[in-house]
């Protein structure tokens, strides 16, 4: 019998309590875990954000448009590798609640900008040079069932055509994807010149511009020549980099990330309660085992390791379970939700920081017990009845 | 029964101190349960109340066909016309309807909480408008003047936002505005405006006489059938017809609902946590008081007395945990102020509101899990078996 052994016995003593401790601490993991993984597909504008990439909007607001003849203009500034424009389009597909988010783009910059979208050489030809066509993210292609050759309709809550309908035909012609699980593959563009030429209204606008900057050194000062070539004009602007900008949309919806710390930190604290009096009462009832250990001659630093090993042995089966639960649950749920959330997964960073709990976890509900393992005296102990 | 239940559940309750620590990490455990419902249902229920308060059946919002939200209607002076002289409208003093088309658009503000730049809605507005919202008051300053670019702020923009105290200025393309006033509507939607004189407005964004949305006050909120019938005969009308209060239940109820349905799961498997430890303090109490529980018994005490009386402490454990997180809440949470994006795209200001029948909710919760959790280690004092005990 080694001590491994002796660990697991100590932990599987009452069968019940034990099952009941791994199951409070499993569900803390499974929170954490799906929690921990919505909330960084949620993020994902923010790590994505490429470290060169600007965005220049209306300084009234970003939903405010801006001369089209703007898109030339920041062209000239130094330190400005590429420039593309867009403008939402509002889409929906048959019916108001099939929301289609929809740009229209200026397609060679707009992909010369965001190197992470891929798709086949002959499609990438097909979307530069067809001006009716739609490119589909794969996710939004998937939620419509839409494949390339479709022709398709699709409508605008805001903009008019000339002739009082809301409605553009396009012909998908190219299926995009990020290179990456993160990168958002939801949406869908098209030409810019084919929208604006049959507006009834809003013509020669844009709604944003995307710079590439020569270096992420640069990205001050070509921002500040930017908004200082629109100074007091009607259509001020404002350029921030894309992962700042990113990330004050997300403060919109309030303060996330401090909901997320309350939840887990108070699922926490209750396992930290009920494990760690457990297992100070559990280590109590053996106190006389422990006194006839240390008398077969298991020095206390042998003793404080088997009862620190027994409860990090206990946090990290709940945790693991927990966790793997929380990856099969995500996993589930990733493709009913691709076209709200795209890229649903457990991330890599979640998994880490929840196997570095478990075995914070175990320290802490353990090291009380365990100190007071080691100062068990085996006259005291064994004389007590 | 009754006295020897009585005088269990004495017992047990005067045994807790041998236990403290367990009994203590379960009411913790289960106040914190607790707590996390009551947070998501008051965050929920004042949204809901900020909402549902701004919706009047009396008053028909109109927008675009299709458009689904002001920021994205647009309408003629023609549909104005035609507008109003529709049947059921109300009608004011001089005879005529209480009419108020109205711009709306989206200008940053500065959220206090993040310092980061939020959506805000700005209105532009006639003289008819004040009398579309129940209960509005300029409560500091002025109303604008028609014509100057001014603005009047909700109360609750300035709660949360930065920069639009009294007297300061902010920047709208070329243009500087002065804030003049500032009015409140009790607590509605509109407290979360600013608002602004619709010609100067039309003006700086080369609107010529457009407006985004036109509101009339109706005879009775039956007339809106008669409204509606007369846009849909009307060739000339391509409009949406819907009651404020429909209007905005379908632009902003997706958030309180999606509040809910976060908020009832987390604190349920939250809860199975904290089941898994009133279960195990139970076990223990009912463990530690083995021999007891048989002296009892021997000497005529029922096993249903034994099963009460565990019973008992186990709810009345539950229960003090969930009075505590409810209390805690209310301390911490009722009235907390907070916004979001809401279904206009801009920014809506809302109080957290811990509600009677939230607190009872949640008290009932925890009451479950102290049945749940006493009930297996109560069967288990009512079995215990006399004689093994003893032989020991």
């Amino acid at each position: 019998m080694n001590d491994a052994t002796l660990v697991r016995k100590g932990l599987f003593r009452k069968k019940m309590r034990a099952v009941l401790l791994i199951l409070s601490i499993l569900i803390a993991f499974l929170i954490f875990g799906v929690l921990g993984a919505f909330y960084s597909v949620f993020t994902a504008g923010v790590d994505v954000a490429a470290a060169n990439r600007l965005v220049t909007v209306n300084r009234i607001n970003f939903t405010m448009s801006m001369p089209f003849a703007y898109w030339g203009r920041v062209q000239q500034v130094e330190g400005v590798d590429n420039v593309t424009h867009a403008s939402w389009f509002g889409g929906y597909y048959q019916e108001p609640r099939n929301f289609v988010q929809s740009f229209a783009v200026d397609p060679e910059s707009y992909l010369a900008a965001y190197p992470e979208l891929v798709m086949p050489e002959d499609q990438r030809q097909a979307f530069l040079t067809n001006r009716t066509c739609l490119l589909v993210g794969a996710d939004l292609a998937g939620q419509f069932s839409w494949s390339v050759g479709d022709r398709i309709p699709l409508l605008s809550n805001i903009w008019q055509k000339r002739d009082g309908s809301s409605s553009w035909d396009f012909d998908i012609c190219a299926i995009f994807d990020g290179n990456e699980a993160t990168v958002p593959a939801n949406y869908a563009m098209f030409h810019y010149d084919y929208y604006n030429e049959d507006l009834a209204f809003n013509n020669d606008q844009i709604g944003w511009m995307v710079i590439n900057t020569t270096d992420p050194s640069v990205n001050d000062r070509v921002a500040r020549e930017i908004d200082n070539l629109f100074a007091n004009s009607p259509a001020e602007t404002e350029t921030s980099t894309e992962a700042a900008f990113n990330q004050a949309f997300l403060e919109q919806f309030g303060n996330i990330a401090l909901i997320l710390v309350l939840v887990i930190g108070a699922a926490f604290a209750t396992i930290l309660m009920i494990v760690g009096t457990t297992m100070v009462m559990a280590i109590n009832e053996r106190t006389k085992e422990i006194a006839v250990m240390k008398t077969l001659g298991f020095n206390e630093g042998r003793i404080f390791g088997m009862v620190l090993s027994e409860s990090i042995l206990l946090s990290l089966i709940g945790g693991l379970i927990g966790l793997g639960l929380a990856t099969l649950m995500v996993t589930g749920a990733a493709a009913a939700l691709a076209g709200f959330l795209p890229g649903l997964s457990m991330p890599l960073s979640v998994v880490l920081v929840a196997i570095a709990l478990m075995i914070g976890l175990g320290l802490v509900t353990g090291i009380v017990p365990a100190i007071n393992a080691t100062r068990i005296r085996i006259v005291e102990a064994l004389g007590k009845t | 029964m009754f006295k020897q239940t009585l005088a269990v559940t004495a017992l047990n309750i005067k045994s807790i101190p041998h236990r403290l620590g367990l009994s203590l990490a379960t009411v913790f455990s289960i106040a914190l349960v607790v707590a996390v419902l009551m947070g998501f249902l008051a965050m929920a229920n004042g949204f809901r109340a900020t909402v549902s308060g701004s919706g009047s059946d009396s008053i028909a919002v109109l927008l675009r066909a299709g458009s689904q939200a002001e920021l994205n209607s647009g309408l003629s002076r023609d549909d104005a016309r035609l507008v109003e002289i529709a049947p059921g409208l109300a009608t004011n003093a001089a005879g005529d309807p209480v009419l108020s088309g109205e711009m709306y658009v989206i200008v940053d503000g500065i959220k206090r909480s993040s310092q980061t730049e939020a959506n805000l809605p700005l209105r532009g507005v006639g003289a008819q408008a004040p009398a579309l919202r129940d209960g509005f008051t300029i409560t500091e300053g002025r109303m604008f003047e028609p014509g100057a670019a001014e603005l009047v702020v909700g109360e609750s923009v300035q709660r949360e936002f930065a920069g639009f105290d009294l007297g300061d200025t902010i920047r709208l393309g070329s243009n500087t505005w002065t804030v003049v006033g500032t009015f409140s509507t009790g607590g509605s939607i509109f407290d979360s405006e600013i608002w602004t004189d619709i010609g100067v407005l039309q003006n700086l964004y080369q609107r010529g006489t457009t407006v985004q949305s036109i509101r009339v006050l109706l005879e009775s909120p039956e007339a809106i059938e008669a409204l509606r019938a007369y846009v849909a005969d009307e060739p000339r009308l391509n409009l949406d017809v819907s009651t404020e209060r429909e209007y905005f239940a379908s632009s902003s109820g997706q958030t309180s609902d999606f509040i809910m349905v976060l908020g009832w799961p987390l604190a349920i498997s939250m809860a199975i946590g904290a089941l898994a430890g009133a279960w195990n303090t139970m076990y223990s109490s009912v463990d530690t008081r083995t021999r007891e529980i048989a002296t009892l018994r021997a000497i005529g005490f029922s096993g249903g007395a034994a099963f009460a009386g565990t019973m008992i402490e186990s709810v009345v454990l539950a229960a003090i945990g969930g009075l505590i997180g409810a209390v805690a809440s209310y301390l911490l949470f009722n009235g907390v102020s907070a916004s979001t994006l809401g279904g206009g795209f801009t920014q809506i200001v809302f109080s957290f509101a811990v509600t009677p029948q939230a607190v009872i909710n949640g008290v009932i919760l925890a009451i479950i899990v102290g049945f749940l959790g006493g009930l297996i280690p109560a069967l288990r004092a009512a079995r215990v078996p006399l004689l093994a005990v003893h032989t020991e």
